[in-house]
């Protein structure tokens, strides 16, 4: 149980942290929460113990910051969970997400992890992920040499595996403000109601006009290898009517989009039928007929 | 590597000749041993701490990045001899057993009170989340904090 002797920085400022990028090139690792890293050290998992320069970016001021851009809110990669909860633009933009990162970990957790860290980690569980997915966020990457601003669905590659390269550290998150009405919402089911590591996480939100779905977004997290959009099964729903068959048939195909992915497992028995009965019922009490 | 840093009011410079978690500067550079390791995952709590006046997990933290901080751990609570008054009702109320939960406890709930003074009920038990006991079952602990919260 030993932490690896590897060479700690804390750069004060964005231009600082790319000359340590660039010095260290493959041999560094960013460090922004820590609560993946550190017990990480702890059970010596291969992912980290090998880290030869650990870049600490919680001093760089403007990465703390959330706020409201042109078309868009902007959330710094050293913003923590915690902070996200009680943002006010946070909570009042995009409350789906604000909801999910209120049921991460413990409050204590919440104190120290990033969201950016939740994703960069990219465990299927991630939280924030299918919210953040839904909202359609981008995410800025940035290099020695250049900035790269694209979509989260594109930078989420495998379990554990994101697109960001050793000499790259995202430093913001971008979320567009949606200019139209939606209904939505974020659900998770754990094991129990605290420190819980999500078996089922959905997220959606919908626009329609009079009864037709004029817009559909769906994601999941931990029922599928990684956070994921279900585009097809979006596209498939536009101009259907709002009852309760069209729901089913989002949920039956939604079901079988899963086990496609996944496979049998020996959890399928229980967690299929939950996963299509959870998003039955999410979608009939925000935009069906069912009281709350 | 030298890190300055105040700890239960007090100014600490501490020089770290190898990496290591906050936990164990506390417990082993500084003898501050009422601070307890118990998963080391951050799961459990007991090891929670205040930074800056917010609940942590010192065992997730490194010891570097406590430079510039001001650290309140289960030692700095009582005033000399005289506990405080979160300690004091933890007593009158037995919320506690077998003990090894209490220090996290205690500063969890320090610190809900640090930023609310009349928690409610759901906010208390939102605060201590993060803290496993596998004795009390819980009820005589809330009870100990809602006692203390001042109406």
């Amino acid at each position: 149980m030993m932490i690896p002797q590897f060479k700690y920085y804390k750069p004060k400022s964005l231009t600082e942290l790319k000359h340590y990028l660039r010095e260290f090139q493959n041999n560094s690792c960013i460090l922004a929460g820590g609560t993946d890293i550190v017990p990480g050290f702890i059970q010596e998992s291969s992912r980290f113990t090998l880290i030869k320069h650990l870049i600490d970016i919680n001093f760089i001021d403007e990465l703390k910051t959330i706020s409201l851009a042109d078309g868009f809110i902007s959330i710094g990669s050293a913003v923590t969970f915690s902070e996200i909860t009680k943002n006010e633009l946070i909570n009042k933009y995009f409350p789906l997400l604000a909801k999910a990162a209120q049921t991460v970990g413990s409050l204590q957790i919440r104190n120290r992890a990033t969201v950016v860290g939740n994703f960069v980690n990219n465990a299927p569980c991630a939280d924030s992920v299918p919210p953040l997915l839904v909202y359609d966020a981008l995410i800025k990457i940035v290099s020695p040499e250049n900035e790269n601003i694209i979509p989260l669905s594109e930078f989420l590659l495998d379990p554990y595996e994101t697109q960001l390269k050793k000499n790259e550290c995202v430093t913001e998150i971008r979320i567009p403000i949606l200019t139209k009405d939606y209904i939505g919402d974020f659900y998770k089911l754990g094991r129990r109601s605290a420190v819980s590591i999500s078996r089922i996480s959905l997220a959606f939100l919908l626009h329609k006009e009079e009864k037709i779905i004029k817009e559909f977004r769906l994601a999941s997290g931990a029922i599928t290898p990684i956070g994921k959009r279900f585009f097809e099964i979006e596209r498939l729903f536009i101009g259907r009517e709002i009852n309760s068959e069209t729901f089913k048939e989002i949920s039956m195909k939604v079901g079988e989009e899963v086990l496609k992915t996944t496979g049998l497992r020996w959890s399928t028995v229980y967690k299929l039928p939950v996963v299509q009965q959870m998003l039955y019922q999410m979608l009939e009490i925000n935009a069906g007929g069912i009281p709350r | 590597m030298i890190i300055n840093f105040k700890v239960n009011g007090k100014n600490t410079s501490v020089e770290l000749t190898k990496n290591k978690r906050l936990i164990d500067l506390l417990r082993d550079n500084l003898k501050l041993t009422g601070t307890k390791e118990g998963c080391s995952i951050g799961e459990c709590g007991a090891c929670t701490v205040i930074i800056n006046g917010k609940a942590v997990n010192s065992c997730l933290m490194l010891a570097q990045q406590i430079d510039g901080c001001e650290i309140l751990t289960v030692e700095g609570l009582a005033e000399g001899d005289k506990l405080n008054s979160l300690q004091q009702n933890f007593l009158k109320y037995g919320a506690i057993q077998c003990g090894f939960c209490t220090p996290g406890m205690l500063m969890s709930a320090y610190a809900l009170f640090l930023e609310n003074p009349t928690p409610s009920r759901e906010e208390i038990e939102t605060a201590i989340e993060g803290n496993l006991c596998r004795c009390t079952g819980y009820k005589p602990i809330i009870q100990a904090i809602v006692s203390t919260s001042k109406p």
